[in-house]
């Protein structure tokens, strides 16, 4: 028997994407990346956006984050429009951005006085940047600076600065596709555990099917590119908190899985017959 | 459907209509193969609006999947189920606000009669979605079934979405292959081969989508075909635009183009009254449609004219 439960979601859209679009200027001429995107987010939802490369999942983050502006459509976050990136968004990216000079603590704390440096003192800055920081377990560490620690901790600091912000979402770009598969599994893990602690909404791009069913609510499959768009939305209806090592026998576990590798195995034939 | 060579998951199929006064839905004609004693009981009945299944489906103004007859409002539990009937579907066919027939189909859950009917919706003010809103699936495993009730389709993608988007009928002759049937490798694994998708017309704003699977053993139907209509007043026409056949395999280009003129068989009929039509004698039918049953030793036919903002955009053709 399989057994579901709902996820701890609020009925509260924190993001809407209205008919999206995004078309870039080459010297070929246009080149449409997207079109027709429509998506909403709930509060705490933790959303994967996955696809082939080149079907625009990036550029939709991008567009989320405000790092781009759709060329139609428009991008609300709780129901003002988006006009360009701000501290409301979080964002983690595949690489880890960090800056070599800075401490961790310091990493962390540079985005924690541009939210609330205004408002808070010095010392309640240091509190909010060491905690986000003990939140992903990295308190051992916040007098290194980054070349110092590992690749799973320089993402576990990205995501410590990114959640400090206490922003409404939290965008993650690829966030472990360059660790090894151990440590990869050990920060989605973690990830998992921040979610369940902190109720954050996330917006996740990835390559990885098994990452993308552990970690979400909603998996969001794209279409090839160009003109890429939304194909299919599976909604994962895994028990939380979810154990990785008790879903790999799990049937509904194995059942979106494989719900997942037909829609990549038949557009990445696609992909191929158009090659 | 009495003396087919084939099982198909259709076992029964029948049509009301409103009476005169349209208080009522009676009889019109009905399909019941081996189900005889259902039959008989059938053709005696009426139906209010909201009473048994055909009222149900006029009331809700909406197609209706009923998987589970006891406890129901459905009025002829006993002599369906003992006929092995199990699911019925009501599919309401409105000419804008006009009610034109309710089309009832009825399928058996047993291990001879595999495939699945799945009823997928979008509401347009809530969603862009096309999500799940009832399905039956016989004796598939219900790794398919899960899978169906939690993927959600857009405009245009998978066999839901492409009828949608097209508001037409659509084939998809192998679901492993097609590249249009996103859950292909879950569906052949459980049998299901091919599936027909037809939009259907309901009141209110929501879009509805009607979506037979059909197992390698029990076709829905034994043969499929879609023709649209062509031309205007005197020269208006159906035109088969294609089809496929479970003897024959897809419809040859031969076979295309072949035409119905208004009023001509059952084809005809449902062209120009948007009630569907059933024949117990397809060989008999006019034309293009009698050569094929012959040729292809099929027994029975259903024209169903598919509806769109009162306007008839294809009459579907099932042969059993």
């Amino acid at each position: 028997m399989i057994v579901t439960t709902t996820p701890n979601i609020n009925t509260t859209r924190t993001l809407q994407i209205r008919d999206a679009g995004m078309v870039f200027s080459t010297q070929r001429g246009p080149f449409v990346a997207l079109r027709d995107i429509n998506l909403e987010v709930m509060r705490g939802e933790f959303v994967t956006l996955i696809g082939h490369s080149g079907c625009g999942k990036s550029t939709l983050l991008n567009l989320v984050s405000g790092l781009t502006t759709p060329t139609s459509g428009v991008l609300l976050l709780e129901e003002r429009e988006l006009k360009g990136p701000g501290p409301d968004r979080g964002v983690v990216f595949q690489n880890h951005s960090l800056l070599p000079w800075l401490s961790c603590l310091d990493n962390v704390l540079l985005a924690v006085e541009r939210v609330f440096g205004e408002r808070e003192g010095k010392s309640q800055l240091r509190e909010r940047a060491l905690a986000a920081l003990e939140l992903v377990g990295m308190s051992h560490a916040v007098a290194k600076r980054p070349q110092e620690i590992s690749g799973g901790m320089k993402q576990r600091v990205g995501i410590a600065r990114a959640l400090a912000m206490e922003p409404k979402m939290l965008l993650m770009d690829e966030p472990f596709g360059a660790l090894d598969a151990l440590t990869r599994a050990r920060l989605q893990d973690e990830l998992l555990k921040i979610v369940a602690t902190t109720g954050a909404t996330v917006m996740m791009v990835t390559h990885d099917v098994d990452e993308a069913v552990l970690l979400s609510d909603r998996i969001v499959m794209m279409t090839n590119g160009p003109a890429a768009t939304i194909g299919e939305v599976l909604r994962v209806d895994l028990p939380r908190p979810r154990d990785r090592v008790a879903l790999a026998e799990d049937r509904a576990y194995v059942q979106y899985r494989k719900a997942v590798i037909d829609f990549l195995y038949t557009r990445h034939s696609h992909v191929e017959k158009a090659a | 459907m009495s003396n087919c060579v084939m099982n198909t998951f259709i076992r029964v199929v029948e049509v009301w209509v409103p009476g005169p006064d349209r208080t009522l839905l009676e009889f019109s004609a009905g399909l019941y193969g081996s189900a005889s004693r259902f039959g008989a009981i059938s053709r005696q009945m009426c139906f209010g609006r909201g009473e048994g299944l055909p009222g149900q489906a006029w009331e809700a103004g909406c197609p209706i999947v009923l998987s589970q007859f006891e406890g129901s409002t459905f009025r002829r539990t006993k002599a369906a189920q003992a006929e092995g009937l199990t699911c019925g579907i009501a599919l309401p066919i409105f000419a804008g606000d006009f009610l034109c027939a309710v089309l009832v189909i009825f399928c058996g859950d047993d291990d001879a009669h595999a495939g699945a009917i799945e009823l997928w919706s979008n509401d347009p003010t809530t969603s862009k979605d096309m999500t799940l809103t009832d399905g039956y699936y016989g004796t598939t495993a219900d790794a398919f079934e899960f899978i169906s009730r939690r993927t959600a389709f857009r405009k245009g993608h998978g066999l839901p979405g492409m009828a949608w988007e097209s508001r037409l009928p659509v084939f998809i002759e192998d679901l492993g292959k097609g590249a249009g049937f996103l859950r292909g490798d879950s569906a052949v694994k459980v049998g299901i081969n091919r599936g027909f998708a037809i939009p259907c017309s309901a009141l209110g704003g929501t879009e509805y989508v009607m979506a037979f699977l059909s197992a390698l053993n029990t076709p829905i139907v034994r043969r499929f075909e879609t023709w649209l209509p062509v031309g205007h007043g005197d020269a208006a026409r159906l035109l088969r635009s294609g089809g496929f056949c479970e003897a024959e395999g897809t419809v040859g280009e031969s076979a295309v183009d072949e035409t119905v003129e208004p009023g001509q068989g059952s084809l005809g009929r449902a062209f120009i009254t948007g009630v569907p039509a059933l024949s117990e004698a397809a060989a008999s039918e006019p034309g293009a449609v009698g050569a094929v049953a012959r040729d292809a030793g099929l027994q029975s036919l259903v024209a169903l004219p598919v509806l769109r903002a009162g306007r008839l955009v294809s009459v579907v053709a099932w042969y059993f």
